[in-house]
């Protein structure tokens, strides 16, 4: 049995994602043309071996539900163990109505379940991630330093909201951290944390005591004197998703092959729940350039620049440039569309225009007729 | 246990008219659409109709075939109840013998099939891309109390002398059958999908089985048998889609029917999905350089280069400067840089080396054909292979 057991938090509203978020909690975002942001860090678990893992849970989690069903996509579907969704527990009644307030109070939410933990090793991570890392060398490395706590850091910081740095030591020992600062300093902490089971009840019931609810505040910062927290450099690709323009931005990066072939290396496979959709056609007099195309579109106009998700149609004399454009979308004939995300199931109807901008690109939300 | 009715699946065919492409799988496992295999055809038509107990027989190079199938969980034939359920030939107390033919397959399956206890079994083949709802045609043999009922379509008369010919009465009942008649008396062939009642098949197949000089063939045996017995036949009309694609020619041609409109193939439409193997990879990529006209293109495709008229199937790779026409690129084929590729199927995940020339348009003179690379084939930069031939693996080329 593999020694790491996934925790993975889904709590945060994220405002700042705007429309993408009226339906939805930020782990269940569609991104890169065929997956949801949570798709990411179940695979990458599931790359490592982990078979058991928790995803807490808070607010309007109905499509996480959904999408991630018994785990079965990524192999989580077991007899023992296997992917378990955890909302507050009923016992625990003063966490049922709020919202968590950090990952402590998230983790005192569900302690029961952490107790029933099989594994020695405890995975932590968000689930607004866009990483491919491979966690088995931050869980050996962790075992190989001896360190209490081993968090995934950039030396690589692209603007993302109410972000954390590190300073780094000696051994990559985390000598100072920074929440939300106005200057971005040092390592970008990933949120994603390596420790011992039973140093991770220990923390939750020494917060709980004393009414601490934040990991990154009470635990990285406010015990740092006695814990030995050490930073695990990832040079590779991350994003982390909180905006709507972080949202654009990052999506646009997979337009670039070498992003492109780095969060979807083949060895180690982002997996999503099956579409069931036979292949995209495009029809005679379309012209598709510089775009991610998933399966079940039918493309009879000009797509440059954009993804496009399973089952989109694209009528003729349409040209789409620079979007995001989702499941079942159907943009009629002779329509036009510029830096706009458009969410589920819109329909822009024929000679329809609509023009965002790259610093402000336009969210329209799921289901609108326009 | 008991089900009302079951299909049997008959998937041990060898496919020896696609040649290299069946060289290490069974027919029914060869790609076919893009993302799909000739299989999932005959199990989405189950699960879609309601059928959710299927033997697959299998005898020739089953592996592919029996990993692809798995539990059943992509077609929804997972069950406790019933399910898919691969059936090798197997040893008995009285020895042990490969399936001498289609009706032995299934005689030799009985106790399966007796487990069900069914009143009906639909027979199907593994070979044939269509949507049918089986149960619309088993409603129908109930109707008229038949013991088989076959389902036929209308075919130009010019082509009725390749196809089993199926003459019937005004009310649709079989009079005669005629495997490839040279002058066909009707143009009603049969598509090799029948409803038979369980109690009357089971007579057959032991009958058929006692009788030494038997091919143990449907075909050629058992319809005949029945109708010279006088039983109930009748023929289900069927007017859509239907290809066989058991020739390298009509494989091609039913891929290249993704691309007409007016074909009725239609994978799109979303009533009757055809569902197959989940396949991890991410959406397409048409890269800025990329020219792909009026195609099918799958999940995993990566395009620098041009395509026209052609099947990019899954994770299939066209590199900068390389150009493919009138082809099917099958799962994981990669073109490489200034390659050229006409009128040609490429097999599972060979690669195509930098500037080799693959096919030729055809040009109007005789001759011209589909050009067809195996699975897994190495083909070396500049290499050039012409029209209307073949190359395999081991790097035979063979003209066709």
């Amino acid at each position: 049995m593999n020694g790491l057991h996934g925790i993975i938090f889904s709590y945060e509203k994220e405002p700042g994602l705007r429309e993408l978020v009226e339906h939805r909690m930020p782990a269940s975002i569609p991104f890169g043309g065929r997956y949801r942001i949570v798709d990411f860090m179940l695979s990458n678990m599931h790359n490592a071996g982990i078979t058991d893992v928790g995803v807490v849970l808070h607010g309007n989690y109905q499509s996480l539900l959904d999408h991630v069903g018994n785990g079965k996509t990524w192999d989580m579907s077991r007899k023992y163990g296997g992917l378990r969704m955890l909302p507050p527990f009923a016992s625990n009644r003063r966490y049922q109505s709020e919202e968590f307030r950090g990952k402590m109070e998230a983790l005192a939410g569900v302690r029961s379940y952490l107790e029933e933990i099989r594994q020695d090793y405890v995975v932590l991570a968000d689930s607004d991630l866009i990483i491919n890392i491979p966690l088995t060398k931050v869980y050996e490395a962790h075992l190989l330093s001896g360190a209490d706590i081993t968090c995934v850091c950039t030396p690589h910081y692209r603007e993302t909201e109410d972000a954390t740095f590190f300073q780094l030591g000696k051994d990559n020992k985390v000598v100072k951290t920074l929440c939300d600062p106005k200057k971005p300093e040092g390592y970008h902490c990933l949120e994603i944390y390596v420790l011992r089971k039973e140093l991770l009840l220990k923390l939750v019931d020494d917060c709980a005591a004393e009414e601490k609810v934040s990991f990154r505040r009470d635990v990285l910062n406010g015990m740092l004197d006695a814990l030995d927290v050490r930073g695990y450099v990832w040079e590779g690709l991350a994003a982390q998703i909180r905006t709507l323009k972080e949202y654009y931005d990052r999506s646009m990066e997979l337009l670039n092959p070498a992003p492109y072939l780095e969060l979807f290396a083949p060895g180690r496979p982002i997996l999503a729940k099956e579409d069931d959709e036979a292949p995209t056609y495009l029809a005679p007099g379309s012209k598709v350039v510089n775009s991610l195309i998933a399966d079940g579109c039918i493309i009879e106009g000009t797509v440059e620049n954009s993804i496009l998700f399973p089952g989109v149609r694209i009528g003729k004399g349409t040209s789409v440039k620079n979007s995001v454009i989702f499941k079942g979308v159907q943009i009629e004939e002779d329509a036009s569309v510029s830096y706009i995300i458009a969410d589920k199931y819109v329909q822009i109807r024929r000679g329809g225009t609509l023009t965002g901008h790259e610093n402000y690109p336009m969210a329209i939300s799921k289901n609108t007729v326009i | 246990m008991k089900k009302e009715c079951i299909a049997m699946l008959l998937a041990g065919g060898q496919g020896s008219r696609l040649y290299v492409l069946t060289e290490n799988m069974a027919k029914p496992a060869v790609p076919f659409g893009g993302k799909f295999r000739i299989i999932d055809f005959p199990l989405s038509n189950c699960t879609n109709a309601g059928i959710d107990t299927v033997g697959v027989l299998t005898q020739y190079r089953p592996l592919e075939l029996n990993s692809y199938i798995g539990s059943g969980q992509p077609w929804d034939l997972d069950r406790d109840n019933g399910g898919v359920h691969i059936l090798p030939p197997y040893q008995s107390a009285t020895g042990a013998s490969w399936y001498k033919g289609t009706a032995n397959a299934i005689y030799q399956n009985i106790g399966f099939v007796d487990m069900y206890d069914p009143d009906y079994v639909v027979v199907l083949s593994g070979d044939h891309i269509y949507k049918m709802d089986y149960a619309d045609m088993v409603a129908q043999h109930k109707r008229a109390g038949a013991a088989c009922t076959i389902s036929v379509m209308e075919v130009p008369w010019s082509e009725a002398s390749r196809f089993g010919i199926m003459s019937v009465d005004g009310e649709d009942n079989i009079t005669e059958f005629a495997e490839k008649p040279k002058e066909p008396k009707s143009n009603l062939a049969s598509m090799g999908i029948y409803v038979f009642s369980w109690s009357k098949m089971r007579e057959y197949l032991i009958a058929d089985e006692n009788d030494p000089a038997s091919d143990n063939d449907f075909g050629k045996n058992i319809i005949p048998a029945m109708l010279g017995k006088g039983e109930k036949m009748i023929a289900y009309r069927f007017a859509g889609y239907w290809k066989d694609v058991g020739t390298l020619d009509s494989l091609w041609d039913a891929n290249m029917d993704m691309l007409a409109t007016g074909s009725g193939l239609d994978l799109l439409e979303r009533d009757w999905p055809i569902y197959g193997r989940s396949i991890s990879a991410p959406p397409a990529f048409l890269g800025k350089e990329s020219c792909v006209e009026h195609s099918v293109i799958a999940r995993g495709c990566i395009v620098g280069g041009k395509a026209e008229n052609s099947v990019l199937s899954v994770s299939s790779v066209i590199e900068e400067g390389a150009s493919v026409e009138y082809s099917i690129l099958m799962p994981g084929a990669v073109v490489k840089k200034g390659a050229q590729v006409s009128y040609a199927i490429i097999g599972e995940n060979t690669v195509v080396g930098e500037n080799a020339s693959i096919g030729a348009l055809p040009d109007g003179k005789e001759g011209w054909g589909i050009t067809v690379v195996g699975p897994e084939t190495k083909v070396p930069d500049g290499y050039i292979l012409a029209a209307n031939h073949m190359l395999s693996k081991n790097m035979k080329e063979v003209a066709r």
